[in-house]
């Protein structure tokens, strides 16, 4: 038997031994504890978007709180436990669960033209610990919730409450996930990709995920051994952290930070891999600097794994050591600059549609900058000293969470809703998601930058000294608040876009936005078997005035004849 | 065919590589994707390790005196490194049995192979009891301060290691007799060794950091 396969490096493919595998048929198997990456994408999204909701009405008791200078509804230590619990949850829960496992998981093995992840049963093991953890999160409300933010700095940590332990626990199973999910990732990508799609062919979101997939394998076990030792520590009373044992509180700076610097690249990166399908697909044109976006996603990658103590200049770090971690925390604004000139080129001269996915991607250009360049502020050792701890800081991190990393979300989900669910979304009530959106989180995180550089410090329960100092204190608090009211409430609208895309959506078809990436080339929603034929790929798919570089997809539409066959591969696992 | 299908590529961009010397192919993707996967596993592994040895670095380096002074006003004693020396070298022994185990393996060598795998099973056990016993007859406490802290919880992480590592052993052994592997499908052979000889390193340094330096 004549067994061939062409190749470019490892991305061998081969049809005699291509199997499509039985699809299973009881309810669990198919939908609960699935092993297939769309089914696992879904769930990822459900469970993600659920903490969303929690997490979000959590800041919304925040800015109801700081109506008044003197603390609207909280007593200070409930306060400490509902900041903390907004922030890892919105971290941990929310946002990395959503672009690395939602829409990682959904789209990455269908841009490389693989039927499903390396390997789907550790698939299923990482997204199942997902619930479990944010379940333990919010469990320690009952026993007392951790209150000393999502840093956790110690030695307040240590002395915190016991619901800090589970803190902890929670927070090291999904990074234990989080690590899984990296690994099956960088493996899917770097083997399983479909023949002739080359690195330099690969979607530029695929690109994203693996940079993604390499800072979660490497950083995310660091956060494993900084809260194991915050757990022991706390359990057996062992000192590492504690200066009244001897240990440094510094270090749990260091282990945290080495970790959650690069987390921040975790939550942005895949944001930066979906702009960069959406922008080209409704600008119809070439993105612009393939190459530089793909290059810069791994650059930022390995440069954000030295910049952590850029969080700690006020922490008594030694001179010598503060400026390197401020000029390489400005090199990274290099590569980030790269993407942001190189999506304004694409976008130049382009037949732009301003549909939904594209309206928060273009939002998302202006919040991020406008967030990256309050960073350089930050990242300037004279400027943090006086910033630091402060609501610009606030600010600062949510023009680029939200702003970046939540537009982004969004704009994924309009963008491919129509693949996931096979039914398109209401433009004009996704315009006014958008649009209050956009609205309301700027008015709410625009006040903050003042409100820091005036001196209001993050995380206090009540601002009266505050607010003797700055007359208007109270003013720009409830501005932000107000339109914090309304950015939440927009929210809703995109729950009812969802619904009414169940019930009134038109069908999408294989391809409505005109797209070209390889998971438009299949039905939608995609067949278990995502495809018949694995694709084979001829150029990088981003030049709208060619014809698609693909083969091997023409008989897409003809019926499945003989759609099974006998498991041999990993779907069950062939031993050893 | 395949090649049919796909011979525009070769004609575009040049590259061919035909790969016949894996009989098996769906096997040998699958290996492939595994080894990949467990390359990354241990990776992932050495940053834990990593992250310990720079805490046990960042704590040791904070105080003027190492070992540091309990708050009696003593100074710690030091490691034993004439014990630690002799249970390294039953480690390392370990680690030289399995390199043979795994050449028997792939010599079709049935009996040699069970002989070496038993000898690191029996050598990683000698290992676990001398650090039982290097726990238990230590002067420092895991909670008692920052030297007993890291070098308790290092060794601890790596004795845990060596522990999951025996079992993993026995296991492949047991799978071995029943004929899981063959002389050309043996994967889960290469992990194992792969995986012990890991703990070995890490091992290495550990001593280094802890006995010798």
């Amino acid at each position: 038997m004549a067994v061939s396969a062409i190749g470019y490096g490892q991305q061998t493919f081969d049809q005699e031994h291509d199997h499509i595998h039985p699809e299973p048929d009881s309810f669990i198997r198919k939908y609960v504890f699935s092993i297939d990456h769309k089914i696992i994408g879904f769930q990822y999204m459900i469970t993600g978007f659920l903490f969303f909701v929690i997490a979000g009405l959590l800041a919304e008791v925040i800015r109801i709180q700081l109506l008044t200078p003197a603390g609207a509804i909280l007593k200070p230590e409930v306060y400490n436990g509902v900041y903390t619990l907004h922030g890892t949850a919105m971290v941990w829960m929310v946002i990395i669960p959503l672009v690395t496992g939602g829409f990682g998981n959904f789209v990455m093995p269908l841009q490389i033209g693989a039927r499903d992840v390396a390997f789907p049963w550790l698939n299923m093991v990482s997204f199942w610990i997902f619930p479990v953890s944010g379940m333990l999160l919010f469990a320690s409300v009952l026993v007392g919730a951790p209150d000393a933010g999502w840093t956790e700095y110690a030695p307040i940590s240590v002395q915190g409450p016991p619901g800090t332990n589970l803190w902890c626990a929670a927070i090291f199973l999904i990074g234990i996930s989080s690590t899984m999910t990296g690994l099956n990732f960088m493996v899917t990508i770097a083997k399983m990709r479909a023949p002739g799609m080359t690195w330099t062919r690969m979607p530029l979101f695929t690109w994203a995920t693996f940079a993604t997939a390499l800072i979660n394998m490497v950083a995310t076990v660091a956060l494993s051994a900084a809260l194991a030792a915050l757990f022991i520590e706390r359990v057996f009373g062992v000192p590492f952290f504690d200066p009244a044992h001897g240990g440094s509180p510094i270090l749990w700076q260091h282990m945290f930070w080495f970790y959650s610097h690069p987390a921040v690249y975790i939550m942005i990166l895949p944001a930066f891999g979906i702009i960069s399908e959406v922008l080209p697909t409704f600008a119809r044109k070439p993105i612009f600097g393939y190459k530089m976006i793909a290059f810069s996603s791994l650059s930022i990658a390995i440069l954000g794994f030295a910049v952590w103590a850029h969080h700690m200049f006020t922490s008594g770090l030694a001179p010598w050591l503060q400026l390197p971690f401020m000029l390489i925390t400005m090199v990274i604004g290099i590569p980030t600059g790269i993407k942001i000139f190189s999506w304004m080129a694409t976008l130049w001269g382009g037949k732009i549609h301003f549909s939904p996915a594209m309206l928060f991607a273009v939002g998302f250009l202006l919040t991020f900058s406008f967030g990256g360049v309050t960073g350089v502020f930050l990242a300037s050792v004279p400027a943090d000293l006086h910033e630091h701890g402060t609501y610009f800081v606030v600010a600062h991190f949510h023009y680029v969470l939200f702003g970046g990393s939540v537009f982004g979300i969004f704009s994924g989900m309009y963008y491919w809703w129509p693949k996931m669910t096979g039914r398109l979304m209401n433009e004009a009530l996704g315009k006014w998601h958008f649009w209050t959106t956009f609205i309301g989180f700027n008015g709410t995180f625009l006040p903050m930058h003042w409100l820091g550089l005036y001196g209001m410090p993050r995380r206090y329960a009540s601002y009266p000294a505050f607010a003797a100092l700055y007359p208007q204190a109270q003013f720009w608090n409830d501005v932000a608040s107000g339109f914090s009211f309304l950015m939440a409430s927009s929210t809703l609208l995109f729950f009812a876009n969802m619904l009414w895309s169940f019930k009134y959506g038109k069908p999408a078809g294989k391809n409505p936005w005109g797209a070209r990436t390889l998971e438009w080339m299949i039905a939608s929603p995609p067949p278990y078997y995502n495809f018949k034929h694995i694709p084979a790929v001829l150029d990088n798919p981003y030049y709208f005035d060619k014809p698609l570089p693909y083969r091997n997809l023409e008989d897409e539409d003809t019926p499945l004849e003989k759609p099974v066959d006998k498991p041999a591969s990993h779907r069950t696992g062939a031993h050893a | 065919m395949a090649v049919l299908s796909t011979s525009a590529l070769n004609a575009n961009h040049g590259v061919i590589e035909v790969r016949y010397d894996d009989v098996d192919r769906a096997y040998s993707v699958q290996r492939d994707l595994r080894l990949l996967g467990f390359a990354l596993f241990l990776l992932s592994d050495i940053v834990l390790f990593s992250m310990f040895i720079f805490a046990y670095l960042y704590l040791r380096n904070s105080v003027p005196l190492w070992p540091p002074v309990n708050s009696l006003g003593h100074q710690l004693p030091r490691f034993d490194l004439a014990f630690a020396t002799m249970n390294s070298v039953v480690l390392f022994g370990s680690g030289v049995t399995m390199h043979f185990a795994l050449e028997a393996w792939k010599r079709v060598e049935r009996s040699a192979f069970f002989a070496w795998l038993f000898a690191t099973i029996v050598l990683g056990v000698c290992f676990l009891l001398g650090q039982a016993y290097e726990y238990h007859s230590i002067a420092i406490t895991w909670a008692g301060s920052t030297m007993g802290a890291t070098f308790f919880t290092l060794t601890g992480m790596h004795g845990l290691h060596v522990f999951v590592g025996v079992v993993y052993l026995a296991i492949l052994g047991i799978q071995a007799s029943r004929g899981v592997y063959t002389p050309a499908k043996y994967f889960g052979l290469t992990a194992g060794t792969l995986y012990w000889h890991f703990v070995d390193v890490i091992w290495v340094a550990l001593f280094f950091l802890f006995y010798l330096m």
